[in-house]
């Protein structure tokens, strides 16, 4: 479209103007709790809630851990929803506290091997439940993604590794309600890792389809 | 032409609606304020292709402008973005000529000073600024660039990919 006389482009833009509704905030927090939802809402009627839950008795490692993964979704995903309409002086650092945060669960897991050694006696359906809450956070991922495409993030990496971050502990969160693991390694290590691939995914995947 | 932020903010939200006089207007404001922004900053053969792409992008991202806020500090994110990408895209033949001064009205000294493009610099190393200025806007060679700063060629051209990294994700930093 570039021209070389500006005013020939100015024209061409003017001409090539449509209405543009702005990006409000409350339709991308709006649209982050539908796919929240839609991913609890999955695993509760996919899978099946988890008995102890469903019959009202929690562990207070599960509120804990789970407390934290939906804290850091919602940073997350306010931040990458924050950064769809860019602004010098906006900061987006707020959810690496949040992660920071969640980070003490695999390092509490990793040092409580050290100081007590065990054998996790879960064997392979650990591994199953990190692939489900990756897979579930695609949702969540997938949200954000079109509405930072719709935006204008000014580090489309950062954006996607948040993407990925919010999807991963969403679907970390969402799955915790059909996992029938409650000790702190499992949670520590596998959602904790179920995490990390999310963020992996979407620092590598997002920002490819919102560079603008 | 100048005009106060709350014009700008004004204008822009008839062009959200689909005002296309508001939109010329403010277009051609827009043109001006970058023209000034960029002066400095870079090379004047890329000056008016970027001013061009930052309208582009503008015209693009007509929705990621929120009405409640100020219209210029989001007119800058973008503005530095598309210089950010400029920089990383652009290893040009040295072409010095002199610039004038940006004439900048005083009332937006305070603004400008913030959203400034040299804001962005002084957030890196200065080894790393050095060789960004010199390669990627003053047109040195990497060879020119390291025997001006008493780097490697190795190094100069790890400090260029590190700052730019770093310059990408300063983008809206004040």
């Amino acid at each position: 479209m570039k021209s070389s006389d500006p005013d020939a482009l100015i024209a061409a833009l003017v001409d090539d103007l449509a209405p543009a509704a702005p990006l409000r905030r409350w339709r991308g927090l709006t649209m982050f709790a539908a796919a929240t939802a839609l991913t609890v809402a999955i695993v509760v009627l996919g899978a099946g809630l988890r008995p102890e839950i469903a019959a009202g008795r929690v562990d207070a490692v599960f509120l804990l851990a789970n407390g934290l993964f939906a804290m850091l979704g919602i940073a997350a995903a306010t931040t990458a929803i924050s950064m769809a309409r860019p602004q010098v002086g906006n900061r987006h650092d707020g959810w690496a506290w949040a992660a920071a945060m969640v980070a003490l669960l695999p390092a509490a897991a990793l040092a409580m091997q050290f100081i007590e050694p065990q054998v996790s006696a879960h064997g392979l359906s650990e591994g199953r439940c990190a692939v489900a809450s990756v897979a579930l956070g695609l949702i969540v991922t997938a949200g954000l993604t079109l509405w930072l495409r719709r935006g204008a993030p000014t580090s489309p990496t950062r954006a996607g590794l948040l993407a990925g971050i919010a999807g991963g502990s969403v679907g970390t969160f969402a799955f915790a309600f059909h996992c029938a693991h409650d000790d702190l390694f499992h949670i520590g290590i596998w959602h904790g890792a179920a995490i990390l691939t999310s963020a992996a995914i979407g620092r590598a995947v997002v920002p490819r389809f919102i560079r603008w | 032409m100048i005009a106060d932020d709350a014009t700008l903010v004004r204008l822009m939200v008839s062009a959200q609606k689909g005002d296309r006089q508001s939109y010329a207007v403010l277009l051609k404001i827009a043109a001006g304020w970058l023209r000034r922004y960029f002066a400095r900053r870079v090379a004047p053969p890329f000056l008016d292709d970027l001013v061009q792409e930052t309208l582009i992008s503008l015209h693009r991202k007509l929705a990621s402008y929120d009405p409640a806020r100020p219209f210029i500090p989001w007119l800058a994110a973008i503005a530095r973005y598309r210089w950010v990408d400029q920089l990383r895209r652009i290893y040009r033949a040295a072409e010095e000529s002199p610039v004038d001064e940006p004439t900048v009205a005083s009332d937006e000294d305070a603004v400008s000073a913030r959203l400034s493009l040299d804001r962005l610099f002084a957030h890196l190393p200065e080894r790393q600024a050095r060789v960004i200025r010199m390669v990627r806007i003053d047109g040195c060679s990497i060879a020119e660039a390291a025997v001006a700063t008493g780097q490697s060629e190795s190094l100069v051209k790890v400090n260029i990919h590190r700052g730019l990294r770093k310059l990408a994700l300063m983008v809206e930093r004040e």
